[in-house]
């Protein structure tokens, strides 16, 4: 689907959601829309120049990757500016961004549950292992590995 | 796909925004189970709000309205993952430190559906189907990968499908239940559960991290930073892993384990007994 959006119609989403997390921000964590304001625009600047790398660039990478990178590359303390941005953006609580996405996740739930009806009862239990498999043991080689190297 | 998918629709956007205001004041609370207890906080009521108001018997939105609520989701959590940029940045030095850690959870991420999957999806009867449900997380990306090599018609691709579907409806949900009850018995390090949050999907990884941050609110940052870290080393590895390592690894360890594991056809049994 990555490849079929149209960047203008991406653009306008940002902005939305953007408007929404602000307000979210607002009721949530009590930090005024106008003083946040600044590091929404970066967080949402930052995702569409991620986009428009990944438009340009002939490998195809996920656009999650570019997005990442730029983020982390203009908040590491070589970068110009980069005390500002990390001030502005702080101003935004990541889990004001995280609801509108579980929102949106939510209102699609529908979309999905005639074919999840179709499925059988060994699927379903696979799934859930699935995810319990690769959430559990990730934590406990870090785990390990943390106490190995001595980190805590 | 000859139209572009569509991402507009007033209701779904004005539904979002009254399910974050609403969901937001509510705050977070705490609910005692027999097994543990369980932390629910703004996204988690979002999520379980919104489901139900997508319920197609409810007639509250209209299927075109849920697939649009679909395509957005599939970019929106960007602006989730340039937010944790932002915060990786400052603590690079303290990433690289943890540079073991962070490859061997990685390994963790990988062959954790496999180890845990596989035998199970065996022992309760699974075929081949067992292979496409198995050897990955079973996201849009994996999806691509066992349609090119077995068909999405085959039993892999049915496998793989199943899982994507049951992720896509419960992944975000359950992995956010799983954390509460897992981070309560006391036995890992906020930061280890952080990194087990960076499963690849950004809808389950925020819903992890959101029940880390609410349980572990004095070390919000780290945890943010860590999943973050996690989450792009299982993005960018992610698919490459998968086509050379992860699925001819399951199909290996799927010839080795069925005689073993699986059920035998009524057929094989019948010949067993004459």
């Amino acid at each position: 689907m990555e490849n079929n959006l149209k960047m203008k119609d991406m653009i306008l989403t940002y902005i939305i959601i953007g408007i929404i997390a602000l307000l979210g921000n607002w009721a949530g964590y009590h930090v005024s829309p106008i003083k946040a304001l600044p590091g929404m625009l970066i967080i949402v600047l930052i995702t569409i120049v991620g986009w428009g790398i990944k438009k340009i660039l002939p490998i195809n990478l996920p656009a999650v990757i570019y997005i990442s990178l730029i983020a982390l590359l203009i908040t590491t303390k070589i970068f110009p500016g980069s005390e500002w941005i990390i001030k502005e953006t702080g101003n935004v609580n990541f889990l004001a961004l995280a609801t509108p996405i579980l929102a949106y996740a939510g209102l699609s739930f529908g979309k999905d549950l005639h074919e999840f009806k179709k499925l059988g009862w060994r699927i379903v239990v696979i799934s859930f292992v699935v995810y319990t498999g690769t959430f559990v043991i990730s934590t406990i080689m870090a785990e390990l590995s943390f106490r190995f190297t001595g980190k805590f | 796909m000859d139209a572009k998918p569509s991402m507009f629709s007033w209701k779904v956007h004005l539904f979002v925004l009254v399910l974050v205001c609403v969901t937001e004041l509510i705050g977070v609370h705490e609910l005692g189970l027999g097994i543990g207890t369980i932390t629910l906080f703004p996204m988690l009521y979002a999520l379980i709000i919104g489901s139900i108001m997508s319920i197609p018997k409810l007639k509250i939105l209209k299927k075109k309205e849920m697939q649009i609520s679909a395509n957005i989701l599939g970019i929106s959590f960007m602006l989730f993952i340039a937010k944790l940029g932002t915060m990786m940045g400052p603590q690079l030095m303290e990433l690289f430190k943890s540079g073991i850690p962070l490859l061997l959870q990685e390994a963790g991420h990988i062959l954790g559906t496999i180890i845990l999957g596989l035998p199970i999806a065996l022992l309760i009867g699974m075929k081949r189907e067992a292979i496409g449900a198995t050897f990955s997380i079973d996201r849009e990306p994996n999806l691509a990968i066992i349609s090119e090599k077995y068909s999405s018609d085959s039993a892999e691709g049915r496998g793989a499908l199943g899982v994507y579907v049951c992720g896509t409806l419960f992944g975000a949900l359950y992995l956010s239940l799983l954390t509460s009850i897992i981070a309560k018995l006391d036995i890992f390090h906020p930061l280890s559960l952080a990194m087990g949050a960076g499963v690849g999907s950004g809808s389950m990884m925020a819903a992890v991290t959101g029940t880390l941050v609410t349980i572990y609110p004095d070390q919000a940052d780290t945890i943010a930073v860590f999943s973050g870290g996690a989450n792009l080393i299982t993005t960018l590895l992610g698919t490459y892993i998968c086509v050379f390592i992860s699925l001819p690894l399951t199909e290996f360890l799927y010839n080795k384990l069925n005689p073993i594991l699986g059920r035998k056809h009524k057929n094989e049994i019948k010949n067993i007994k004459t």
